[in-house]
């Protein structure tokens, strides 16, 4: 079930944001000559107007740009957690920004003018990571759906197994029989379909640590 | 009338009432005084009105002493002189009542006179002290009078808002008001001699010292602008005046010297200098960075469009099958990107190239001139001379002033440039002439290090510099704008420096 990957009905785009139209469209070329979807912007609001937590593939953002930068864009889709990954393109190499851009987590910084390769590899550096980021959510999201299906007391007794309490600890902290205990357990190892208790920690780890999902009871 | 009545009672009172008073008092006091004596003294006893007598002339004076010599017979007659009590005088006795008569007239004159002798001198010594009293007042005020003076002018120069000293002949210091030794942080016993060496600063110090040398041997007064430490350890600027003080026999007794606080002014043309330099200098510096990452980022997009779109078409051959049409489009896109990448290149020459000038008739020697004021602080503090040789009557130049004065200006820096390692005497010498009817030359010439031989070729061209922090354009730019004023610029090197001239068109 790790190996589950994104929805593959999801094709990868590249997306393209340029203000020189020039550029965006030779750029859409060599993109699609590597046979490749791309998706082309003037500005980064045109972007963010469109953009959404299901965009798959990756960003090619150019530095500057009118009105929001490129740099402004990147933090802004940090923010508001759209993990897309980023490629900065820059007509001159300006070293503090590079650092900012690969700082705050882009995949590649490309110098203008660049070789295809130079770009293609990135793009293809950025769709893996893309797709195990997106596969990693929709495991997240799978497990927080299975979490959902627990009863009430199933959730307890999840929570303080995870914890390392033993069963009798347990069934003392929620006045309940050994015996019910070890059903309970038995029951949320079925709806988490986690087949060893180690499987069960790790996913409710990373149910916490995903932000989207409150567990709070 | 009533002054006049006064003086005739002032008489009265002088010359009858006093005297008839004294003289009366000493004869009542003498007969009552001869009654009881004459009793055990020899008979007749008139002894005692002579000393009444003599008393009289002597308090009274002259008159006093007649009266009293008559009231002094009158009472001897009647009271001592047989028949007593009557006025007549038995003739035995009128020889002794005679030379009573005699002795007492002699002693009265005798001894007004001694009396008037005495007052005389009395009088005398009186006037004396009255007079040295007199001039010894008159000598205490003007003795005042001085000290007061001198108090006056020692707070003024102590008081004065300016720095002023004296030396001696030949320079040692005797004299510093407070401003100095206060701003200074010594006393002037501290300065004493070489005092300038040890407060002014070290770059300055040596010309300094130079001049002031040249000053004390052709006693002439001398004027420099120098920085002087502070007690606190920071310089200041300082116009530092001196001026010899002659003797009587024409020699100097001493030098005063006064220091005028000129850090603002300084500070101030610094600013300007600074601004103007920029202006001509630095901005150009800045301005060509900007401009050339200006172009850069133009011509860097259509490359960067280019490179991905010669790649594209390559690919698009390549696949399988061969994408024409793409490959075509491609090709096409690749065109129209050469065209505009060209279109920045032409647009950029277009930039530089500027075909009108602002041209107005202009005194070439008036510029001059105004950049030998623009440069003079800044050739001062460099230690650099500047000569004018300009030739008169010189015709007006139709001429853009501020490309002009941006060639002048440039020659100079780089003729103080050249010369700011040279050991010897730094001369700046600018100057024009009319070596031909219609055509007028400014040369700029300096004793700096002179012209290699590499540079000599090179040096007009762009980008080529010897300075550290050269931008390699200034000449090349001087060039141009003499090109564009259909004038020539070359340069020669001397046997000691270079020297740059300029021709320009008297009818251009």
């Amino acid at each position: 079930m790790r190996d589950e990957t994104a929805d593959p009905g999801m094709k990868q785009t590249v997306f393209i944001v340029d203000d020189d139209p020039a550029i965006c469209e030779s750029l859409c070329n060599l993109i699609e000559s590597a046979g490749l979807v791309t998706r082309q912007f003037a500005s980064a609001e045109d972007f963010l107007k469109m953009s959404s937590p299901e965009l798959a593939g990756c960003l090619v953002l150019d530095v500057r740009l009118p009105g929001m930068s490129g740099m402004e864009l990147q933090n802004r889709l940090i923010k508001s957690g759209l993990r897309i990954p980023i490629i900065i393109m820059t007509a001159h190499g300006d070293i503090p920004m590079v650092r900012n851009a690969m700082k705050a987590g882009a995949v590649e910084f490309l110098t203008k003018p660049f070789q295809d390769e130079e770009l293609l590899m990135a793009i293809e550096e950025a769709f893996a990571l893309d797709r195990s980021q997106r596969s990693a959510k929709s495991l997240e999201r799978s497990i927080v759906e299975r979490w959902k299906t627990l009863s009430e007391r199933e959730r307890q007794v999840l929570e303080l197994v995870t914890t390392g309490m033993l069963n009798k600890q347990i069934a003392d902290r929620l006045n309940l029989s050994l015996i019910t205990v070890k059903l309970y357990r038995r029951q949320v190892m079925d709806k988490m379909q986690a087949e060893t208790f180690a499987d069960l920690v790790k996913m409710w780890e990373r149910m916490k640590a995903s932000q989207d999902v409150n567990v709070s009871m | 009338m009533g002054t006049d009545v006064k003086r005739v009672h002032a008489r009265t009172f002088q010359f009858f009432a006093r005297p008839l008073g004294i003289s009366f008092f000493f004869v009542l006091l003498a007969l009552l005084w001869t009654f009881p004596l004459q009793k055990v003294m020899a008979y007749p006893f008139v002894f005692l009105f002579f000393g009444a007598i003599m008393c009289s002339a002597w308090f009274g004076g002259f008159i006093a002493g007649t009266m009293a010599v008559a009231m002094s017979s009158l009472a001897i007659d009647y009271f001592f002189v047989p028949p007593f009590y009557s006025m007549t005088i038995g003739r035995e006795f009128r020889s002794y009542v005679a030379a009573f008569v005699i002795c007492a007239i002699a002693i009265t004159a005798v001894s007004s006179a001694r009396r008037k002798s005495e007052a005389a001198v009395k009088t005398a010594r009186d006037q004396l002290e009255i007079r040295v009293r007199e001039r010894t007042a008159e000598l205490q005020q003007s003795n005042a009078e001085i000290l007061e003076r001198e108090r006056q002018l020692r707070e003024l120069t102590e008081a004065i808002p300016q720095q002023i000293w004296r030396t001696n002949a030949s320079g040692y210091v005797e004299y510093c008001n407070r401003n100095l030794t206060e701003y200074l942080g010594k006393e002037t016993h501290e300065l004493g001699d070489g005092a300038f060496g040890s407060i002014l600063h070290p770059e300055d110090a040596p010309l300094f010292l130079q001049s002031w040398d040249a000053a004390r041997e052709s006693a002439h007064p001398f004027e420099l602008q120098a920085r002087v430490r502070s007690a606190g350890g920071d310089y200041r600027w300082f116009l530092i005046r001196g001026n010899p003080q002659w003797g009587a026999n024409g020699e100097i007794v001493c030098w005063y010297g006064v220091h005028i606080d000129i850090e603002e002014q300084q500070r101030a043309q610094q600013a300007l200098l600074i601004s103007q330099d920029k202006l001509s200098r630095f901005s150009r510096t800045t301005t060509l960075a900007e401009m050339a990452a200006s172009i850069a980022h133009e011509l860097n997009q259509p490359l960067t469009a280019l490179v991905a779109d010669s790649h594209a078409c390559r690919r698009w051959l390549n696949s399988d099958p061969v994408n024409i049409p793409r490959a075509v489009a491609t090709t096409e896109r690749i065109v129209r990107e050469c065209t505009r990448a060209s279109a920045v290149v032409s647009r950029v020459r277009s930039l530089f190239t500027r075909s009108e000038y602002v041209r107005e008739s202009t005194d070439i020697n008036a510029l001059i001139r105004e950049l030998a004021r623009l440069i003079r602080d800044d050739a001062i503090r460099r230690n650099v001379s500047i000569k004018l040789c300009l030739a008169e009557r010189l015709p007006l130049l139709h001429v853009d002033r501020v490309q002009i004065q941006q060639v002048l200006l440039n020659l100079a820096v780089n003729g103080m440039d050249a010369m700011s390692e040279s050991e010897a005497a730094r001369e700046l010498e600018i100057s024009s002439e009319m070596p031909a009817a219609d055509e007028v030359m400014v040369t700029v010439r300096d004793t700096g290090l002179g012209l290699a031989e590499e540079a000599k070729t090179r040096m007009f061209d762009p980008f080529f510099t010897t300075k550290p922090a050269g931008t390699g354009m200034g000449l090349s730019i001087c060039r141009s704008i003499i090109e564009a004023h259909q004038g020539r610029i070359w340069a020669d090197s001397l046997p000691r420096g270079a020297a740059f001239h300029f021709t320009l068109g008297s009818n251009a």
